[in-house]
């Protein structure tokens, strides 16, 4: 569908940049930052107002900023930097940039972060950016999942908001109806992605995982799939999909439209829900809590980074950009304008709370997630994500399409993580 | 002397003009064809991750095609692009030929008929891909909803996560995309075909089968030959609508060699073994080519 597309964009972006490469006139430098957040409302936003201060703060010196859609990030960004061409501001998704710092591309920041004194204690999810003893990014957003709900069909299904997984269970095999009697079910007690990346899919079942105890590996990296908790968890993700208590096949955005329209009651999803609510036909019913997970999920999403072949004046600009980002100021502001949790624990948070009601849920959210250390990427497999969290997926479908016993695919997957470390 | 040497109008010389034209477009095509298919060859005789181009080679290895051979996933992706082939080549070929048939007599409407038939061509296939994709949604597609208006089903079928599903559903669209093409080519065929034929086979008394299968086939051999070549290679190569639709999914239900490539290359960043992958894709294209090319191709008359 979009693939043409996006290729003929991702050439250009591409093709831009090589062009860009070339000398620029004399004392002007112009940094390039390719970023999948630049139409995004509230984040997008923020972006902007970074790229801002930094002009204003070097004049003359610009800020080239390109969209390229996250769909085609990865081809895109490592085709650019496999010619030879990054970004000088290299904002990648924080299950993508292992790769790219394993192949030596990425700068370590460490003295960077040293020299100008940057506190990253208790900074959400910076633990992720290091990579082989170097800190090789700074983490732009690590968040909490929140729980939205559609109150009216809660009332009409006679069930209460849902406290814990077995509340949930009930409340959204209660509210999967086929409304109308066409013999198809119009109305989904809640909704995930089952038909994107393997990243995705882990992404959707691992509130079910994580609330049962389960981890794919410890904290040494260790496999640690094949166990009761995993057995359980699968178990849960297994009913919920087998069940049709969601819909099958959609795309996350597809799932997130239904529920802000009233097609679906309950649904576990990123800070960035609420606005997606607020666009919705059922937007008057729809109400937020606390998640029915224990711990929430949560999850590191995307990181700054410098490339470690452009030249040390533009690896000082490219490190004043990071700075002001991740300056008390623009976390702050992050807050407000994102609509989402700041990784830096020095943010102001006052004027946030203020301005959105359901800020303290996020925050709480987050900070569970992070003291229980849940991310969506395991220890251990942050360089082979893709092909894990792909053989994953791929034996979860088989477990559903196949009926198969959730211990047997537990086993296997086991067996499988293990060969690939 | 060295002038009368570079006269290019001299009888002699005359055929340098031509390479002189022709220099341009065969150093775009070394540029943008040749020159990355032999990085894609050299990258697949090294064990390499993420490339680099300016990056020292590494050393010489044979590792990436034994991994190749050897591997359930490879063997899986061929006989999906081999089933696709035949299933999709061999609808496009059965509903073209009967559509280029149908328009090609004289009736009324004969030419929005023609039109219909070549439709689905002209839609983007990106346009073809979101059509399909709505008309086999699991949830609230038309199909299900007709399945069970009908009676086929009493319950919604998962097109995209059940895999005989989801290969028919890729096998459809690409049906629909593709036999417009088989169409127009065999339309083109047989409007180049001399009534006279037909009147001399009339007046021996054959009938309307044996015109089409003593006069109508062998005279299309050429033209059906080529059609069926590049509509092989197009199924072979086709990525976006596998891509959209189930992205090689459910349970590698629909990996095609395409779509293998691009994993192991920008998914899993194996580009070494994604070259591989590449230049066997290639050969089989090559060979497939040369066998269809070089059997049945030719007129009878």
């Amino acid at each position: 569908m979009k693939t043409i597309g996006k290729r003929i964009a991702a050439s250009a972006v591409a093709a831009m940049l090589v062009g860009a490469a070339l000398p620029t006139s004399a004392g002007a430098e112009v940094l390039k930052f390719v970023s999948w957040q630049k139409d995004e409302k509230g984040v997008g936003d923020w972006w902007a107002s970074v790229i801002k201060e930094w002009e204003a703060k070097h004049p003359g010196d610009t800020i080239e900023w390109t969209k390229v859609e996250r769909s085609a990030y990865a081809d895109t960004m490592t085709t650019l930097f496999a010619g030879g061409t990054p970004p000088d501001i290299v904002h990648l998704a924080s299950f993508e940039f292992q790769a790219f710092a394993n192949n030596g591309w990425l700068e370590d920041l460490g003295p960077w972060v040293e020299k100008a004194g940057l506190d990253l204690n208790g900074w959400s999810g910076q633990d992720i950016c290091k990579f082989q003893e170097t800190t090789v990014c700074i983490m732009m957003l690590y968040y909490g999942t929140i729980f939205g709900y559609n109150e009216e069909i809660l009332k009409q299904a006679g069930v209460a908001v849902p406290k814990t997984y077995a509340e949930f269970l009930a409340a959204a095999k209660a509210t999967t109806k086929d409304l109308n009697g066409d013999g198809i079910v119009d109305q989904f007690g809640t909704g995930h992605e089952t038909k994107g990346g393997g990243g995705q899919y882990i992404a959707e079942m691992a509130s079910y995982l994580f609330d049962a105890g389960a981890r794919f590996t410890n904290a040494e990296g260790e496999v640690t799939i094949d166990t009761p908790e995993m057995v359980e968890g699968l178990t849960r993700w297994k009913t919920i999909v087998k069940e049709n208590l969601t819909p099958r096949d959609l795309s996350a955005g597809e799932v997130r439209k239904l529920f802000a329209d009233g097609k679906i009651a309950l649904k576990v999803d990123g800070p960035w829900i609420y606005s997606i609510m607020q666009q919705g036909a059922a937007k008057d019913k729809l109400k937020l809590a606390s998640v029915p997970f224990d711990p929430p999920l949560g999850g590191s999403s995307n990181v700054l980074a410098m490339p470690s072949e452009i030249s040390d004046e533009k690896k000082q600009l490219v490190w004043d950009f990071i700075a002001i980002a991740a300056s008390e100021k623009f976390q702050t502001s992050f807050a407000t304008l994102a609509a989402s949790t700041p990784p830096s624990p020095r943010a102001d948070l006052t004027d946030a709370k203020a301005k959105i009601p359901h800020f303290d849920l996020m925050v709480e959210s987050q900070k569970a997630a992070a003291e229980h250390k849940i991310d969506r990427i395991p220890i251990g497999f942050e360089v082979q994500f893709n092909e894990f969290s792909k053989m994953i997926q791929e034996e979860v479908q088989r477990m559903i399409i196949e009926d198969l016993d959730p211990a047997t695919v537990a086993k296997t997957m086991h067996e499988k993580a293990e060969a690939l470390q | 002397m060295s002038l009368r040497f570079l006269d290019l109008a001299r009888p002699s010389r005359q055929h340098w003009l031509g390479y002189l034209l022709l220099l341009p477009a065969v150093a775009l095509v070394a540029l943008i064809i040749v020159y990355p298919l032999f990085v894609s060859l050299d990258l697949s005789f090294q064990k390499i991750g993420m490339a680099t181009l300016n990056a020292p080679r590494r050393p010489f290895t044979l590792e990436n095609y034994g991994k190749l051979f050897t591997s359930p996933d490879f063997w899986n992706a061929c006989w999906v692009t081999i089933k696709l082939v035949v299933v999709v080549s061999a609808a496009c070929f059965a509903v073209g030929l009967g559509t280029a048939l149908l328009v090609n007599n004289r009736f009324k409407g004969r030419t929005l008929a023609r039109l219909f038939v070549a439709l689905p061509w002209a839609v983007p296939e990106v346009i073809a891909v979101v059509i399909f994709a709505w008309i086999f949604d699991s949830s609230f597609g038309l199909m299900n909803w007709l399945f069970i208006k009908v009676g086929i089903t009493s319950q919604m079928i998962n097109w995209f996560s059940e895999p005989t599903a989801a290969f028919w559903v890729v096998a459809i669209t690409m049906i629909w995309k593709g036999y417009p093409f088989v169409s127009i080519m065999t339309l083109a065929g047989l409007q180049s075909i001399p009534e006279d034929f037909y009147n001399a086979a009339k007046v021996d008394g054959a009938s309307a089968l044996q015109r089409f299968r003593y006069i109508t086939i062998p005279v299309l051999m050429p033209v059906l030959g080529v059609t069926l070549v590049l509509v092989i290679l197009w199924v072979f190569r086709d990525f976006s609508i596998i891509k959209v639709l189930t992205d090689g999914g459910p349970l590698k239900a629909t990996q095609t060699l395409s779509i293998m490539t691009y994993d192991q290359a920008f998914g899993f960043f194996n580009m070494g073994y994604a070259s591989a992958i590449g230049i066997v894709t290639l050969v089989l294209c090559v060979v497939a080519s040369l066998l269809m090319l070089g059997r049945k191709s030719q007129a009878m008359y």
